[in-house]
């Protein structure tokens, strides 16, 4: 009996292991660079209120489409885009401090809207495939994004003042300075302890987004959402408009990307009109992987804790490899392969998971018509 | 009526985010107010400069000016309220004066003569817009290196 337990025990400990190998691989690889990285707690906590006020708001926006089965909507970047958008008007009409930011968050509703049904719809056609659909509609929108900010801006869109314009007369600056804007939502409410700087505002806005996801999940759209993520066929058979749930899981995403790249830009106090953008889905969807989320099931928590580690790497790796070789861009080298792994290690297990599933369920149905053949 | 109700409600949204979209428009406005003491004629008159004007906005030190010389601050919103420490002649005692100045919205930089607005000239003759030097011909930014296609560099 004892040693059946110890089996039992000894197997859950090993499925809970193999359940949560990102998440433990990256404590350990910070628990050893911690250390060696030299930094000060203080330091390193400071950090990493910081980077959690700047991105957790992104992060979570990728929550929703994973509850309607959609997978890690690589799709966000299309959110962040409309966010730039509101952000280089807002600039350039001169809107400072809060209600700048309030603003730009509100221009990036509509483009936010737009692009999330388009996308929405394009993932509808191309149903069990949308994480490389969104990968590539990001690269398509990218495009047309640099159309209008590069071309329409200064020509057909007004733009007024040449410090955000092209020399050339038209066409946005590599660089559009949020000096007026930076870190205004971080330093409002902010309180400082031990050197410690919390910034409060941000983080109660983060968490009135975790409560409206909380609530989300409980209405009658969030339970739609839950079953066509669980199976389609089995949610339209009991009257769900599928599509529809699909496409309002995307815009819901994208809109909540939007106003999170302002959130994200105005801690940053820049914003590179032209890069800004490309990597923030890899990150925030490598974060949340980090954290123990897969791509059919992520939690809030998983958010938190993702956050947490990759940017703790984040801050230490340099440092580390540094200390450790004498080139720190052997650590930048170091947590950009992380980052890549992560997401190429999820989505292998994904799909090595599904695999085995689908091969469980077709031995037992062999088994069942064997015996069924046996009678 | 469900229907009806639906686009009442999305018509509302609609209208309670331009509401407060205009509001920010207006109360976020940014100004770079420029603080002028400099002599100026009007109407035939000279204006005088106080010998030192200390301007304070929100209780901070933004400017020392003597004759001729010219302070920056930045402030969000239509109007600007500041406190000037004003010297009349070398070694004279300091008066206090707390001022609130009324800025029009289509100017980004606004420039203030405090000669003038001290003595009560009309708002055309102590405010005017700040023309920023014009733009010194920059590279051209699309002047940029060779690459492939692919954004390899020279890998």
């Amino acid at each position: 009996m004892s040693m059946n337990d110890n089996k039992g025990g000894g197997k859950r400990l090993l499925d809970l292991a193999r359940n949560n190998s990102v998440p433990l691989m990256f404590i350990l690889i910070c628990a050893v660079c911690i250390p060696v990285s030299g930094f000060s707690p203080a330091y390193l906590l400071n950090e990493i209120l910081t980077r959690m006020g700047r991105n957790t708001f992104l992060i979570l926006s990728l929550l929703i489409p994973i509850m309607a089965g959609m997978g890690l909507n690589f799709g966000m970047t299309l959110g962040a885009m409309a966010g730039e958008i509101g952000l280089i008007l807002v600039a350039d009409w001169q809107i400072w401090g809060i209600p700048g930011i309030i603003l730009a968050m509100i221009i990036s509703i509509p483009f936010s809207i737009l692009l999330g049904l388009m996308c929405g719809n394009l993932m509808n056609k191309a149903k069990g495939r949308e994480m490389v659909t969104g990968y590539i509609i990001s690269f398509f929108v990218n495009g047309l994004y640099q159309l209008v900010v590069l071309y329409m801006m200064g020509s057909i869109i007004p733009i007024i003042h040449s410090s955000i314009k092209l020399p050339r007369g038209y066409g946005i600056r590599n660089t559009v300075s949020l000096l007026h804007m930076r870190q205004y939502l971080d330093n409002l409410l902010a309180i400082h302890i031990g050197g410690v700087k919390i910034p409060v505002l941000t983080f109660l806005i983060t968490g009135l987004l975790c409560l409206f996801i909380i609530w989300f999940r409980k209405t009658k759209l969030g339970q739609d959402m839950r079953a066509v993520g669980q199976d389609m066929e089995v949610a339209r058979d009991a009257g769900i408009k599928v599509e529809r749930t699909r496409i309002i899981a995307i815009v819901m995403s994208t809109v909540f990307a939007g106003l999170g790249m302002v959130i994200y830009l105005q801690n940053m106090g820049n914003l590179s009109t032209y890069s800004s953008h490309t990597q923030i889905g890899m990150f925030c969807i490598a974060a949340l992987l980090v954290g123990g989320a897969s791509v059919d099931k992520a939690s809030i928590g998983n958010v938190f804790l993702g956050v947490i580690l990759f940017h703790l790497m984040f801050i230490v790796a340099p440092s580390t490899g540094a200390k450790i070789t004498g080139d720190s861009m052997i650590g930048e080298y170091f947590r950009v392969f992380i980052s890549y792994g992560v997401i190429t290690l999820a989505l292998i297990m994904y799909e090595t998971k599904k695999r085995k599933a689908k091969g469980k369920a077709g031995q037992m149905l062999q088994l069942a018509q064997s015996e069924e053949d046996g009678q | 009526m469900k229907s009806k109700r639906i686009i009442l409600f999305r018509l509302g949204a609609i209208l309670f985010l331009l509401i407060i979209a205009g509001i920010m428009m207006v109360i976020g406005r940014g100004h770079t107010v420029y603080v002028d003491n400099k002599s100026l004629e009007y109407n035939g008159q000279t204006y005088e400069t106080p010998y030192k004007v200390v301007v304070f906005v929100d209780g901070e030190q933004v400017a020392k000016l003597y004759d001729k010389e010219r302070g920056m601050t930045t402030c969000i919103g239509q109007k600007v309220a500041m406190s000037l420490e004003i010297t009349q002649k070398k070694g004279g005692e300091e008066e206090v004066k707390n001022i609130t100045i009324s800025l029009p919205y289509n100017m980004d930089g606004i420039a203030i003569n405090l000669p003038a607005y001290l003595a009560g000239l009309p708002e055309e003759a102590y405010l005017s817009e700040f023309q920023p030097a014009p733009d010194q011909p920059e590279e051209d930014e699309s002047d940029e290196a060779v690459t492939d296609e692919f954004g390899l560099g020279d890998i």
